[in-house]
């Protein structure tokens, strides 16, 4: 058993190296040991006190997020909250204030549930992730990170340092919309992301869709911009809701069954394509929209 | 293997000797004494357990102690100022936002976190800001308005 | 006149413990060289024990018992004697306790768990309450016709069974100019007190002291006595602060389990329970039932007759189940006036884990299934849900289902409250509706006992066996105590919920301690009072019946010049006859009821103090997905007069709270064999604050004679009772027919509403 804390990023990498895992907020690894999931690594280091995770920056290419970026940091960072506001509405949702203070965005990826808040929005907004070892970096997609329920292509001594988000187009608009029995302390039964660029006439001109926990991975809805361009954003929502529906392959379980799964995450979707869209045209829209709508409101 | 670390809580240090796995809720309970941080859940469900890390909200249930090194962790032991109860204290005693008492330290901890950060929190935003916190007593109703009138009152 | 002056700010004198974190629960409360104990549990629904070896266990250094039937005295305890400490030859549900460790800490503990060698031959479990009363059906108890239990009818899987019949309610039927029939379905729930229980034993000698996170102390030391074959007084029970109940800790619990392990390790033992085990073990789950009701209606809106068949989920042993099906059928019957009704229910024993009582037990499943069934009458004359309550509920002087004739009760001004506060007549929104039930409760006149003393200071101390589970009824007794003294409630402490210290109460169960202890100190504070006047009289000779006893002074009246503070009385009383009081009283009798025949192995003829209440809610629906807010709820409550305002107000925001939780989204979710499949926080939900509705209250001060004191009901489980019924008819207002189910869920309300029959 050992524990460090990583002073640079070059010490925890070599952490990794040496056979480590990182810890950064612990709230998945912590409590997946406790409930028994998986024991406690032998050997830890803690991630959560490195600068060089800690930036979350305007670059050439749009931004970039630090691995050990805070939920409660996203929901309250104000180019997030512009431009990037799906990315807002999951971190939002994230569990409770607690979680979303110690909880980080690089936590969150590398965990890689398929119900967690964040990753449909990244998928959305068409996110790449930072993975560095000691060997060297490379830079990976989401939909090729993620294998499975807690499974990643990232390699034991590999870390996750930043996430990258492209810059956002003119008239663009996201949203994250959950189904949730309560209006806080959730897990996603079903969510969908959206993201959304209007053409000048108010119909979308490209658009793209991806749903939390109805697949073993975050999943995108194929073709989704292909089927939402030109249409109005209700006419838009119809098409992606059922699109998603069409798509999910959900389980059934304590939280739902799979029909239901299947029913309300095309509700999701559609509600988080007309957000968005109403998000690209202007109009403000609280964050996160789960909240900001209420329940029986329509959109 | 034992981690030797030092610990400040409630703005004292406490030298403790743990295991890696110990989370920061066992050492407060176990090796510092102070008890009135709970375990309810286990799992980061209830909020029995929370403690102010460097002035945030977090279940200590889920958090490694040995990850609280050089930070400062704030119990509910140590909200009481010398003079008496603190407003917070005080106010949910006069409202009756304590029945059982159990979650109490948790709300106190979750309420000071919020109230330190934003002084006049809106009824949403009390409400958001001690959702992570369970009571089976009270209905939160005497809770929310102890923490607004605590607000109001400052 | 108030007991308490409108402007006092009342402080529960164990507020400050609980908010400084200096309160001692039983997890915080250590012993010197205590153990850490751990049960190894069946995890199985039904098995029999084909092998069962402890022997590697007990040799792992650290470990200082290891404990199992063969251990302790063979006694089948519960309240029909069908349950045993430890398994024996037959597990019956998951949680069942078939070994015992205690070692120097949890991960010894848990070795030696792993260590047991048991072995199980699995048997069909029993899960479905209409299968298990068929011919054929497996059984739960094998042997249980040979079971020394009390005086029990032996019936295949029916643990016991009420019915109550009065008039021909065929012929009702059969007169009547519509005839309704419902079916309602509801699954377990539970209590679920953030605080997960703990034990801690230690002997000295021959004598033991448990702490226990009990609501029924003496219960708990009754049940260590009879298991363990033990005198009363070698038992003591203390309960530290606990961290509520709801039911959940009512019973006799690992007290003995943790005894016997203290005595072999002679070592004090402490068990702390997980959240899981505080969901899968304890037998007090709130319990799964089907209701089926008939009603028989005139076109005039009169009820001619009602038949109601209850079949309860009694889980795998009876704790306190027994007197359920009573319960359950006066709930399914309700508080209105019907001249024929018969109703029967029967608690059915499952591999489920046992049911028991937890607040207001039936009655929330009960009344939802019920007043479901009334909006269901109402709407096939075409009346208005409310004005239809208000024809046929009873009001004071008229006669209930039981027979039973009504004293003052104010069940149609809590009625016209609730409604009233929650406007029903508002204009809505279509996702909105607004709904509303009544509901009723009765109160328990039992055996209690307190001492009051005043000390040399004028400071006095109450000693009562009384239970505090955290509603601040305990924390009341100074209001009552001040009251008769003359004195202030902060000039009194109390030593209570130890079983050594004080005299019996049965605890906090049935919402009972100010009824009963209530009229204990009230009456021994009388003692002191009469001491008092004695000696102020001889000091400002007058006559002790011209003593008045008031803000401190004992004064003459009509005199106030001439008084002596009660300080100074106190003072000469320390050194001659001291002041000390002790009271019991006469508990109220219970009622009977007129014209009923009941056949039953236990239940109440008639309800004592009958508690009335409405409820109205409004609701807004999601309709593409079945979520459903609640947005505001009224309440209404006749309990009697009130003693505590805030503490009464905190149990009705509270139980409503708890019903909310029960109408949508805390309910157990059970595999075919029997297992619970959501022992966790995280998916059995408890609503948050985030999703805390505003709460009227409203109180109908009624005062009731020959009860409670100064006029006053009991107040803590009635607001749990009509809340997921006023919810259930909200929302059948916008899906047009009810959801059958409990809780309605999101899932099942999207449903009903595409017209799915899912499971």
């Amino acid at each position: 058993m050992s524990f460090t804390i990583a002073q640079t990023l070059d010490e925890a990498l070599a952490a990794l190296t040496a056979g480590a895992r990182p810890i950064a907020g612990g709230t998945d690894l912590v409590v997946g040991a406790r409930q028994g999931k998986a024991p406690l690594p032998t050997s830890l280091v803690a991630i959560d006190r490195l600068n060089e995770l800690a930036l979350l920056e305007s670059t050439d290419d749009g931004i970039r997020v630090g691995a050990g970026i805070t939920h409660a940091r996203l929901m309250n960072d104000p180019m997030i909250l512009s431009d990037y506001t799906a990315l807002a509405d999951g971190a939002a949702l994230v569990g409770s204030p607690s979680t979303r203070n110690l909880g980080t965005i690089g936590g969150n990826v590398m965990n890689a549930s398929p119900a967690m808040d964040t990753g449909a929005p990244l998928m959305v907004l068409g996110a790449v992730v930072e993975i560095q070892s000691a060997q060297g970096s490379r830079v990976v997609e989401l939909s090729e990170l993620w294998t499975g329920p807690g499974q990643t292509t990232a390699a034991a001594d590999e870390l996750c340092v930043a996430i990258a988000l492209p810059p956002r187009p003119a008239m663009s608009g996201s949203a994250y919309v959950r189904l949730e029995y309560r209006r806080a302390m959730e897990i996603a039964v079903v969510g969908a992301a959206a993201s959304v660029t209007l053409a000048e006439d108010g119909t979308i001109s490209t658009g793209s869709v991806a749903l939390s926990a109805v697949a073993p991975t975050i999943i995108e809805v194929e073709g989704a911009s292909a089927l939402v361009a030109g249409k109005t954003p209700d006419d838009a929502a119809a098409v992606i809701g059922a699109a998603a529906s069409d798509v999910a392959a959900p389980i059934s379980d304590v939280r739902a069954s799979d029909g239901y799964r299947r029913h309300t995450v095309g509700v999701m979707a559609a509600r988080a394509m007309k957000a968005a869209a109403r998000r690209a045209s202007g109009e403000m829209i609280g964050v996160p929209v789960n909240r900001a709508i209420g329940v029986g409101a329509t959109l | 293997m034992t981690e030797s670390l030092t610990l400040t809580v409630n703005d004292v240090d406490y030298p403790v000797n743990i295991d890696m796995g110990r989370n920061l809720l066992g050492v407060l309970r176990n090796e510092i004494g102070l008890t009135g941080t709970k375990e309810g859940c286990d799992d980061s469900e209830c909020g029995a357990c929370m403690v102010l890390l460097d002035g945030q909200p977090v279940n200590s249930c889920s958090y490694l102690a040995v990850q609280a090194e050089g930070r400062s962790v704030s119990t509910v032991e140590g909200v009481m100022p010398a003079d008496g109860l603190h407003p917070l204290q005080r106010i949910l005693l006069e409202e009756g936002g304590v029945q059982c008492g159990f979650c109490t330290p948790g709300m106190i901890m979750s309420a000071n976190g919020l109230l330190e950060r934003n002084p006049s929190p809106s009824e949403e935003e009390i409400r958001i800001g001690l959702s992570g916190n369970l009571c089976r007593c009270t209905g939160y109703a005497k809770i929310l308005a102890a923490v607004a009138r605590t607000a109001s009152e400052a | 006149m108030p007991l308490l002056a409108e402007s006092k700010v009342f402080i529960r004198p164990d507020g400050p413990d609980k908010v400084t974190g200096s309160g001692r629960y039983v997890a915080d409360v250590t012993l010197t060289g205590m153990l850490t104990a751990k049960f190894l549990y069946a995890g199985i629904s039904h098995a029999r024990i084909v092998r069962l070896d402890v022997s590697a266990a007990r040799q792992i250094p650290g470990v200082f018992a290891v404990l199992t039937h063969e251990d302790v005295p063979e006694h089948r305890f519960g309240s029909i004697a069908d349950r045993t400490l430890f398994a024996k030859d037959v597990v019956r549900f998951e949680g069942e306790v078939v070994a015992a460790v205690a070692a120097v800490d949890a991960d010894t503990a848990q070795r030696a768990l792993a260590a047991v060698i048991v072995e199980y031959e699995p048997l069909p479990s029993v899960t479905d309450l209409e299968a298990a009363i068929t011919d054929g059906s497996p059984l739960v108890h094998e042997g249980w016709a040979d079971y020394e239990a009390a005086d029990v009818e032996r019936n295949g899987n029916v643990a016991s069974f009420t019915s109550m019949t009065r008039g021909d309610v065929d012929a009702g039927l059969a007169d009547a100019d519509h005839v309704v029939s419902s079916r309602y379905v509801a699954d377990a729930s539970h209590a679920a007190p953030i605080e997960p229980r703990g034990v801690l034993a230690q002997w000295e000698g021959d004598r033991v002291t448990i702490w226990s996170s009990t609501q029924v102390p003496f219960q708990a030391r009754d049940g260590v006595c009879e298991t363990l074959d033990l005198p009363t007084n070698r038992v003591r029970i203390i309960v530290p602060h606990m961290g509520g109940g709801f039911g959940g800790k009512c019973g006799f619990h690992y007290e003995a389990h943790i005894a016997a392990l203290a005595k072999t390790a002679r070592r004090p033992v402490r068990l702390v329970f997980s959240r899981e085990e505080e969901f899968l073990a304890p037998d007090r789950r709130r319990e799964g039932m089907i209701v089926e009701i008939t009603t028989g209606l005139n076109n005039d809106g009169t009820l001619t007759a009602r038949r109601a068949r209850v079949l309860l989920d009694n889980g795998a042993y009876s704790a306190d189940s027994s007197f359920f099906p009573h319960m359950a059928a006066m709930h399914a019957l309700g508080p209105y006036k019907i001249v024929f009704n018969d109703a029967a229910a029967s608690e059915i024993y499952t591999n489920h884990q046992p049911s028991g009582s937890v607040r207001a037990p039936t009655a929330p499943q009960a009344c939802w299934a019920l007043e479901s069934h009334t909006d269901e009458l109402a709407a096939v004359l075409g009346m208005d849900p409310v004005a239809f309550r208000q024809l046929n509920c009873i009001d004071t002087g008229e006669t209930g289902v039981a027979g039973q004739v009504y004293d003052e009760i104010g069940l149609q001004e809590c009625i016209r409250e609730a409604v009233s506060g929650i406007g029903y007549d508002q204009e809505l929104d279509d996702s909105e509706a607004i709904g509303v039930a009544v509901g009723w409760w009765p109160s328990f006149p039992g055996a209690s006992g307190a001492y009051v003393k005043i000390d040399n200071d004028g400071k006095g101390i109450i000693t009562t066996g009384a239970q505090e589970c955290g509603t601040g009824s305990v924390m009341t007794l100074p209001i009552l105590a001040a009251a008769e003294l003359g004195m202030e409630p902060e000039d009194f402490e109390l030593v209570y919920q130890d079983t050594s210290a004080a005299p019996y109460d049965e605890g906090a169960t049935g919402s009972q301690t100010i009824l009963n202890n209530g009229r204990a100190t009230v009456e021994a504070a009388q003692q002191i009072a009469v001491q008092l006047k004695n000696l102020a009289a001889e000091k400002l000779e007058a006559s002790p019946e011209d003593i008045v006893l008031m803000d401190g002074q004992a004064h003459v009246a009509g005199s106030p010049d001439s008084s002596i503070s009660i300080v100074k009385l106190a003072a000469l009383a320390a050194r001659g006859e001291m002041l000390l009081g002790k009271g019991s009283g006469t508990p109220a009798d219970y009622p009977s009821a007129v014209g009923v025949a009941c056949v039953g192995d236990q239940g109440l003829s008639g309800w004592a103090g009958p508690q009335f209440s409405c409820h109205a809610v409004k609701i807004r629906l999601d309709q593409e997905t079945g979520v459903v807010r609640v947005l505001e709820v009224s309440t209404a409550h006749d309990s009697g007069v009130i003693i505590n305002p805030t503490g009464a107000r905190g149990q009705v925001e509270g139980g409503v709270m708890m019903g909310i939780g029960q109408a949508l989204t805390e309910g157990t979710v059970y595999s075919e064999e029997g297992g619970q499949e959501n022992p966790t926080f995280l998916d059995y939900k408890l609503q948050t604050m985030a999703d805390a509705p505003p709460i009227k209250v409203h109180f109908a001060e009624i005062p009731t004679p020959g009860l409670g004191p100064h006029g006053s009901k009991p107040i803590a489980e009635a607001p749990n009772v009509a809340t997921a019924a006023a919810i259930s008819n909200a929302i059948t207002k916008l899906i047009g027919r009810p959801v059958g189910q409990l809780p309605m869920t999101a899932e099942r309300v999207w449903g009903t509403m595409a017209g799915q029959d899912e499971a």
